[in-house]
């Protein structure tokens, strides 16, 4: 999957390069608005990073003529602004996605994911695994190692989002918006306390910990790597 | 052009005008009275001198007495002339003057004509003597005889003059005088308005204790200083808070960011092994998590603070956000042995999003100061003047000097406490306030032996 980043500030296109390189992707990095247009018209990039104040060419008007020539890749803007305005007009232009500096690169990095899985969907499964831990969707039922787990409502939610996107670092605020429609920072640990007891029902009593918590940045479900 | 005047300039303008216009008018009327009754004196005068000579005419037989008595009289009058015609033969006469022709004409009771004649200004009738007695030597013909009479008007000329002068000179003078004490007028009337100005101009941003006068100024004025100062009140008020504001912004940002960078630098001061500086960056990312939300927060409360339009405005029933909110919270009041428990039912107008960040702050607070194993209970009242959702918790009891100040920005009760990362920076409280307000709302709390409630207050829908 290639993706495209237009961001003029160095630390942060640098740092916004890395970081979805060691993810899988290839990314190019563009400093200003003319070149970004240019390359994103020329070249057939799956994604394109745009931040909105950039030198020579602003990210509404890449977006605008990116649109204008019918170039229908998912777009996602970054911008330092919050007005509810700004975030109307983005995604009037075209925008798929939005997100307010300072954001932590496990959002930016989870919301990539969703935009690149879009369109993508093909036939929906009725079962999720990882290793040993089964959820069926439609019976609404979580086994592990064949014995069944009691699971609540929302504990079931959580363990589908973490299975669904196994292997992605999930940051808490996507987790609060998903499973519980929080979309906005609550400052009690509630996410924190609502892991360790789904972890305390998946986890504990197996050898192998699927469910795990990566400090600074969110929740992972996966095999852990042998250390 | 007459937009840029001063007031002051305006006011004695105008002031001139009309005691221009009133003096002009009053001068007019008295010399024009005053020729009018000249005229009528000459021709009461005039008119009796013809009689006199008709007198005579009637009394004195014969012609050379009559002569005489008219030299006598005409010796007697200085400026009168006379001159008495039979056709176009003149049987007496002043030879110093001579009549115009129009004069002929009159019949004695019309108005006297107006002329000059050898630098002299005259003014003369003419009549018809009656020839019923006259001496026999008048009478010789069946011609009429026509008696005309004139007077030297220069004397009352000469008076009109002057008057019209004297009138003049007053009209200008008490015009000039009147504009005067019409400009010394305007600018005492104005004055309070230049002390405003004064005052006005002595407010800056650093000074905006200045207030207007308002014993000082007349009533009309007293009303504008008022306003005037309502409004410096509200802007000192609001300055106050944005300085407030940026010192506590600057403040609370201070500390993190002393961390960090301690942190950083010495992490850095020598090799560590990979473990070590995971765990320090990790570090790091929660503190550098706490910052950003921290700021996001002010930016919030910078935008709600002064009321801003709600993004968008729906029906929204609260108990059904209020279950899905303790949905969220339910893990954690579970390991705290807290029970979670909604009571009745309301709907509210506004913004579903802001208002679930209002109750959840409120949720999260009595969560943190609740006592285990106690109850936090949400009740949803309609009332007449609107719904009120009250949350109450059992837990540590706040003091009443702390209670109107729970809601200000980064206030906390404890000071000394350490605040462990799960707290908010002490922005939770302020930020359900603010979107109250932005509601046209309010939010209130009352504290006693550690039951502390918390009550949001929705207006009425219409």
């Amino acid at each position: 999957m290639k993706i495209l980043i237009v961001e003029d500030e160095p630390k942060t296109g640098d740092y916004l390069r890395l970081g979805l390189r060691e993810a899988g992707y290839a990314v190019e990095w563009l400093a200003n608005g003319v070149d970004g247009l240019h390359q994103a018209l020329e070249g057939d990039h799956d994604l394109i990073i745009l931040d909105v104040m950039l030198p020579g060419m602003s990210g509404w008007q890449i977006l605008k003529g990116l649109r204008a020539q019918g170039r229908q890749m998912p777009v996602l803007l970054l911008t330092a602004k919050d007005h509810v305005d700004d975030r109307v007009k983005g995604l009037d232009l075209g925008a798929d996605d939005y997100l307010v500096k300072p954001f932590s690169f496990s959002e930016l990095l989870a919301r990539v994911r969703t935009l690149l899985r879009r369109g993508r969907s093909g036939m929906e499964p009725t079962t999720l695994q990882v290793a040993d831990l089964e959820l069926d969707l439609l019976r609404r039922r979580a086994t592990r190692a064949g014995k069944r787990i009691d699971l609540t409502a929302k504990e079931f939610g959580l363990l589908e989002l973490l299975m669904r996107r196994a292997g992605e670092v999930l940051p808490r605020s996507l987790i609060a918006s998903h499973v519980w429609d929080v979309n906005f920072d609550s400052d009690t640990n509630v996410i924190e306390v609502a892991m360790r007891r789904l972890r305390a029902k998946v986890d504990d009593g197996f050898e192998c910990r699927l469910l795990q918590t990566v400090r600074g940045m969110g929740y992972v479900l996966e095999v852990p790597e042998p250390p | 052009m007459i937009r840029r005047l001063t007031l002051t300039t305006r006011l004695t303008f105008l002031y001139t005008l009309v005691s221009a216009s009133v003096l002009l008018g009053l001068g007019v009327l008295v010399a024009w009275s005053t020729h009018l009754h000249f005229v009528e004196l000459d021709r009461d005068y005039l008119q009796d001198k013809a009689h006199l000579i008709q007198k005579m005419v009637n009394e004195t037989p014969n012609a050379a007495e009559l002569s005489d008595k008219l030299n006598e009289l005409l010796d007697g009058h200085y400026g009168l002339f006379i001159q008495i015609k039979r056709g176009n033969e003149q049987l007496f006469g002043s030879s110093s003057i001579s009549f115009p022709t129009e004069l002929a004409a009159g019949s004695g009771t019309a108005q006297p004509v107006d002329w000059a004649d050898g630098g002299r200004q005259l003014r003369g009738m003419s009549t018809v003597l009656s020839t019923a007695q006259v001496p026999d030597r008048l009478a010789s013909s069946v011609e009429r005889i026509r008696l005309t009479i004139a007077l030297d008007t220069q004397h009352h000329n000469h008076f009109m003059q002057v008057l019209r002068q004297q009138l003049a000179i007053y009209v200008v003078v008490a015009t000039l005088l009147s504009g005067l004490l019409g400009w010394w007028a305007a600018r005492s009337g104005l004055a309070p308005l230049r002390i405003m100005k004064e005052r006005a101009l002595r407010v800056t941003a650093h000074k905006l204790d200045q207030r207007m006068p308002i014993e000082a100024v007349p009533v009309e004025m007293a009303e504008l200083a008022n306003s005037l100062n309502t409004m410096l009140e509200r802007l000192e008020l609001d300055f106050a808070k944005l300085m407030d504001f940026s010192s506590d912004l600057a403040h609370e940002l201070r500390t993190p960011i002393s961390n960090l960078l301690t942190q950083t630098q010495v992490s850095l001061s020598q090799r560590r092994d990979p473990d070590t500086y995971r765990d320090i960056l990790a570090s790091n990312a929660e503190e550098l998590q706490r910052l950003a939300r921290m700021v996001s927060d002010m930016l919030f409360l910078a935008k709600t603070d002064h009321g801003i339009e709600l993004p968008n405005r729906e029906s929204i029933a609260l108990e059904a956000e209020v279950a899905s909110l303790l949905d969220f919270y339910d893990a954690v009041a579970e390991e705290k042995v807290v029970c979670l428990r909604v009571v009745g039912t309301g709907t509210v107008a506004g913004d579903r999003l802001m208002i679930r960040r209002a109750i959840s702050n409120l949720l999260s607070n009595a969560l943190r100061h609740s006592r285990p194993r106690s109850e936090i209970e949400v009740t949803i009242n309609s009332l007449k003047n609107g719904t009120a959702l009250c949350i109450t918790n059992t837990g540590d009891a706040i003091a009443a000097i702390d209670l109107p100040r729970l809601f200000d920005r980064f206030y906390r009760v404890d000071k000394a406490r350490t605040h462990p990362s799960s707290d908010g920076a002490g922005l939770g409280l302020a930020i359900t306030k603010a979107i109250m307000l932005a509601h046209d709302g309010s939010v209130s709390v009352t504290s006693t032996a550690g039951t502390t409630q918390f009550c949001l207050r929705f207006p009425r829908q219409h």
